[in-house]
């Protein structure tokens, strides 16, 4: 029996022995680890310290002023430029709004054919006269969701016409926006200015 | 001899006593109990035997794997040296409002050899002397091989020396940390931004005036300087310098409802990298001139443009009103002085014209009848007769006379007579149109949730008074070529002779311009003072204000205005018309007076 004991203690005398060492070995090594670590941190600064300071270098004023006469050739920029700010700038006017009448009654003709592809109304050709009411208020809104969607479906060419014209304007009174003068395309920025100076 | 005596077996022995037994490892082998024992023992050396083989036995196969199988890439256990970690930079970072370096501090190590470890001192001399051409070789070979222990090589490398000395391997040559303080925008902000010495001790502007404060913090001190800005001014003030043969310039640009200082220009400056070395360009400048910043250091008198602190004196104390007139058709003789104009109209002014025409007549009466006391208290209250107080130390206490007399109340009254620095001016013509409010002049950026709070110096109504006549002077007076289309310009122009021994010399000017913009509501101030310019082809013959730093002013608006996010409005819309218009014109043109 003491014997056994004796064996027992020197087991676990060696393991803890190793196990001690094993630990000391480890933390030495992440103590290591730690020290590169810390290193090479503090070299990584000090690099970045060197490359903020050439960055500063290379980008002074009068290098860039050089480069930009060399490559670029851009100026100051002239009180003209600034004559009008992003909010100056209105949303993209309504179609002009003698358009609706000749276009709605293609529009009208196309939307029953869509109607069966949707599967809401299979095969009833009642489409068009449950339509017709709605086609008496086209002036107060000459875009109802559903009639573009089904006139976009069939012409893509109106689609790229109006699409967008009729979401923008939707919080826009109709009548106000008539006012607006019909788009013309701006040949250049400063005939975009002008028409936008010219409009308000 | 005990060693060579012949065994004798113990009971032999007659001197052994009677209690001694022999060990039970003796090699008598007794019989009994005694030779259990005997082999107890043996069997326990056997295995203490066999478990020191092993251990051996580990330890030699390892140092074979070690040496052997990992063919040297094991890594030591042992304690090592700790190869320290360059300390963090003693000095904080300087850096504009923007966040753009404009100091900081980087290793710069030496390089020095040991030249006692020095193996082959030919073969380094000549390794050294090809990483540094600037070397000499017969000084390195001389240095390699006096025998000291420490020798400097070269001070202070760039970080790609470094590198090459490192790659050039030759032992005893080692690196000493050092740092050094680097400017790399170089001579823009020379005077604002400062210089350092050996030990990084600073030595001019803010690195000397916050010297503690850059010592103490880690983080950067970010400074209400624009660097685009200080480009801008810089090179429009060099160009007025250019064309009108000028001694100097100063200029700055301050925000006039915080005083933040955006940008702060001396000229001539000097590189703060190498603050002693000669100007290449201009070799005969004295560094003493080059480094003297004409901003805070420099008293000038400045002429007209101290007649809108006349005019704003009298117009808040109440001893004159917009409409009062005063008469300037004839020269002021007062002891051995004239006093005359310049643009002289001869004939009776109103207050805005005294200002547009720039009348030293006109102004010499509005201070008379306001009084030399309430002049001088006026000029106390705006900090004109005090230091100004700013982060840099640099600073010059203005000359004014002891004794105010009658004299000095009219010549203080256009600007002569009194010299202060363009800084303190700015500041407290800044007072003049932003409100009524003097607020310090600052260097350091300010949180835009803490604006300083300033003195009411002034009441706001003649503030707006004051604004409105400074932009009819850039309108119809004597500023006119400092308008910026759009940029609703109001500023007065100053053109005083400088005093050369006891006399003023006509033909040594200090032409100024102060430029408020937009003058509608104002934002910044643009303060230009040139030193002794001369007349060029392009400017008929004169070198006053209105030919010199006013177009100077016009171009530093328009360019810096996008910068600084001002919109340009339409001059002659009705707001701008009907927040400028002057009262007393009573809508009449200016041409009809």
């Amino acid at each position: 029996m003491i014997r056994l004991g004796t064996l027992f203690w020197l087991v676990l005398v060696s393991a803890t022995g190793f196990a001690m060492f094993g630990v000391k070995y480890q933390v030495q090594a992440l103590e290591d680890e730690l020290a590169r670590t810390n290193r090479a941190t503090a070299a990584e600064e000090h690099e970045l310290r060197v490359l903020d300071a050439e960055w500063a270098y290379l980008t002074r004023p009068a290098t860039l002023e050089a480069m930009n006469r060399q490559f670029l050739s851009l100026g100051p920029i002239a009180t003209k430029q600034l004559h009008a700010t992003a909010a100056d700038i209105p949303l993209r006017p309504p179609p002009p709004p003698a358009e609706p009448p000749p276009t709605e009654p293609p529009a009208v003709v196309a939307a029953p054919e869509p109607a069966p592809a949707t599967g809401t109304s299979p095969g009833v050709p009642e489409g068009v006269p449950v339509r017709a009411p709605e086609r008496e208020t086209p002036q107060t809104a000459p875009a109802e969701p559903p009639e573009t969607q089904s006139a976009l479906r069939v012409m893509p060419a109106l689609l790229e016409k109006q699409a967008a014209a009729p979401q923008l304007a939707k919080a826009v009174p109709v009548k106000a926006v008539a006012k607006a003068s019909p788009p013309r395309r701006a040949k250049s920025l400063d005939d975009l200015i002008a028409q936008i100076m010219t409009s308000r | 001899m005990i060693a060579a005596q012949p065994f004798q077996g113990y009971d032999d022995n007659p001197c052994r006593p009677r209690h001694f037994k022999p060990p039970p490892c003796a090699p008598v082998v007794p019989e009994g109990p005694a030779r259990k024992a005997l082999e107890a023992c043996r069997a326990r050396l056997f295995f203490t035997g066999i478990l020191f083989a092993c251990v051996f036995g580990i330890v030699a196969l390892r140092v074979v794997e070690v040496v052997l199988l990992e063919g040297g890439t094991a890594q030591s256990h042992m304690p090592r040296f700790r190869i320290p970690s360059p300390p963090a930079p003693a000095r904080a970072d300087i850096v504009d409002r923007n966040g753009r370096l404009l100091a900081t501090t980087l290793d710069s190590p030496s390089v020095y050899a040991n030249p006692k470890q020095i193996l082959d001192p030919v073969d380094a001399t000549r390794k050294l002397v090809k990483a540094f051409p600037n070397l000499k070789s017969l000084e390195v070979y001389a240095k390699l091989t006096s025998g000291k222990s420490f020798v400097y090589l070269k001070r202070h490398l760039t970080p790609h020396e470094q590198y090459e000395v490192n790659q050039l391997g030759i032992p005893g040559v080692q690196f000493q940390h050092e740092e050094r303080r680097i400017y790399p925008d170089g001579t823009l902000t020379a005077h604002v931004v400062g210089y350092t010495g050996i030990d990084n001790a600073g030595f001019a502007g803010i690195e000397r005036g916050l010297d503690d404060t850059l010592k103490d913090r880690r983080e950067p001190l970010q400074l209400s300087l624009d660097l685009r800005l200080q480009y801008i001014l810089r090179e429009e003030l060099q160009r007025v310098i250019d064309d009108f043969t000028a001694k100097g310039a100063a200029g700055l640009i301050m925000d006039v409802n915080t005083g933040e200082i955006l940008s702060m220009v001396s000229l001539p400056d000097f590189d703060p990298n190498h603050p002693g070395a000669a100007d290449p360009d201009h070799p005969d400048l004295s560094i003493a001139d080059r480094m003297f910043n004409r901003n805070t250091l420099g008293v000038y008198e400045l002429g007209s443009i101290f007649k809108i602190f006349t005019v704003a004196m009298a117009l808040d104390a109440g001893t004159s009103t917009l409409a009062s007139t005063y008469d300037a058709s004839h020269d002021i003789h007062i002891g051995r002085f004239t006093i005359g104009d310049y643009h002289g109209k001869h004939r009776v002014l109103n207050v805005p014209e005294i200002l547009m025409y720039s009348s030293n007549i006109g102004a010499a009466k509005m201070a008379m009848a306001a009084g030399g006391q309430r002049q001088r208290e006026f000029l106390s209250r705006i900090g004109l007769l005090r230091a100004p107080k700013i982060e840099v130390s640099e600073v010059a206490a203005p000359h004014f006379p002891a004794k105010w007399r009658e004299v000095n109340v009219m010549t203080i009254a256009f600007g002569h007579g009194i010299s202060v620095t363009p800084l303190s001016f700015a500041s407290a013509a800044a007072a003049l149109v932003n409100g009524g409010v003097l607020r310090q002049a600052t260097l350091v950026k300010q949180s835009p949730d803490d604006a300083p709070q300033g003195q009411h110096v002034i009441s706001p109504k003649t503030s707006e008074q004051m604004r409105k006549l400074m932009r009819l002077v850039v309108e119809h007076g004597t500023g006119t070529q400092a308008a910026a289309p759009g940029y609703v310009v109001g500023g007065k122009t100053g053109t005083a002779e400088k005093i050369s021994g006891r006399h003023y010399a006509e033909k040594k000017l200090l032409s100024s311009f102060v430029g408020v913009f937009p003058i509608s509501d104002p934002k910044y101030l643009i303060l230009t003072v040139v030193d002794e310019p001369h007349p060029d082809k392009q400017s008929h013959g004169y070198a006053t204000a209105g030919w010199t730093v006013a177009p100077a002013t016009s171009r530093i608006v328009q360019r810096i205005a996008p910068l600084l996010g001002v919109q340009p409005v339409d001059e002659s819309s009705p707001e701008v018309q009907r927040t400028l218009m002057v009262d007393t014109l009573q809508g009449k043109r200016i041409e009809a007076y």
